[in-house]
């Protein structure tokens, strides 16, 4: 069931038990509670563990499909209150640009307070600063950019893996010294799709099936959007669009993935 | 908060910083020569920690497909080894719930 927190306990030996459901001190499996109309809500993008109150237990701040935050409250050895709190600022829930909140938690600007962290599905990293003060409960403000995500742009339909320069979309991070300089670096994890002539066309070949495909598709996409359309102009509309998406893999190889990408900081 | 002075980096991925930080431009992981990637459809969730306990930093890499882990032993000098899939009891680690 997607939205339960899994846990890989390690053992003495170093090696680790198979992963199981994270319950609460009630005994039920720990998710997010939420109304049956805001389903993706419960779906955890990310547990982080992080004593967040500073009580010395561990503590789960946790993302969600939608882009907002909970903290389970931990209660010593890996025992968690069922009910969270969702993290606000201003009395709104604290929410990333973009959907599926990351959250990472560190003292990102050294003043003894832990920051939030996230990535998005738009990409780049964002942060919520907390103001608080060291020792004092967390007062965060709302997000801004720390790395802006990468401008999409129309040759990104054709992305080739030369041509990638930094993360793409749904970026996920983790933040540490990486190289021992006494400053934070970034990693960041991504989604993209780079593609490849199928089929054993050569580039030229391609270059103009993709053209051609592009101003067929253009076409339907304007009569798919078009208000003046009757409905069964519309439908009909629908139906050529997915079948011309669908005509992409006669010459397009599309393979979606991830790289790590590392931001060492200045 | 710590004030600096607002700074911004062009990067070839764009206009990259925003904020109290400066960073070098974005430098995709290599292991073992090879690219650090994930199988389809990505979402590569990246993780710093000493899994083996050498003493250094490994770099482990979550997936969407499986929900399976990769981990990058790491060599000391910025190199990191061919990545190998977490296990648990002596399989391939899989978080259930990542479909």
């Amino acid at each position: 069931m997607a939205g339960l927190f899994q846990v890989l306990r390690g053992q003495a030996d170093g090696t680790f038990k198979k992963a199981e459901a994270l319950e609460g001190t009630d005994g039920e499996p720990l998710i997010i509670p939420v109304e049956k109309e805001n389903w993706v809500d419960n779906i955890c993008t990310r547990p982080f563990a992080v004593d967040w109150d500073g009580d010395e237990h561990l503590d789960l701040v946790v993302g969600n499909f939608t882009g907002t935050f909970f903290l389970f409250k931990g209660e010593g050895k890996g025992k968690f209150l069922p009910e969270p709190q969702q993290i606000k600022v201003d009395d709104q829930p604290l929410t990333i640009k973009g959907h599926h909140s990351d959250p990472f938690v560190i003292d990102w600007d050294g003043d003894g307070d832990l920051d939030l962290l996230s990535g998005s599905s738009e990409g780049g990293l964002q942060i919520a600063e907390n103001h608080a003060g060291a020792g004092k409960s967390p007062e965060l403000v709302a997000f801004k950019s720390l790395i802006e995500p990468r401008q999409q742009s129309a040759s990104d339909e054709t992305l080739r893996d030369e041509d990638l320069t930094g993360p793409s979309s749904s970026t996920r991070i983790w933040i540490d010294d990486m190289n021992s300089d006494g400053k934070l670096d970034v990693f960041v994890g991504d989604l993209v799709t780079l593609v490849a002539p199928a089929g054993g066309l050569t580039e030229k070949e391609f270059k103009a099936k993709y053209d051609e495909w592009q101003v067929t598709f253009a076409k339907v996409v304007k009569e798919m959007n078009s208000p003046s359309g009757d409905e069964k102009t519309q439908i009909e509309a629908r139906q050529r669009f997915q079948k011309l998406y669908s005509q992409r893999s006669e010459f397009m190889k599309e393979d979606r993935t991830g790289f790590v990408w590392l931001y060492l900081q200045k | 908060m710590r004030m600096l002075l607002l700074s911004t980096l062009l990067v070839g991925c764009g206009l990259a910083v925003a904020g109290a930080a400066e960073f070098e431009p974005p430098v995709r992981l290599k292991a073992d020569g090879v690219s650090v990637r994930v199988e389809s459809p990505g979402y590569a969730a990246p993780c710093w920690a000493d899994v083996d306990g050498d003493g250094k930093k490994d770099l482990l890499v979550g997936q969407f497909s499986g929900g399976k882990i990769q981990v990058y032993k790491n060599l000391g000098d910025g190199k990191l080894a061919a990545g190998q899939w977490l296990k648990a009891e002596g399989a391939v680690a899989e978080v259930p719930g990542v479909w």
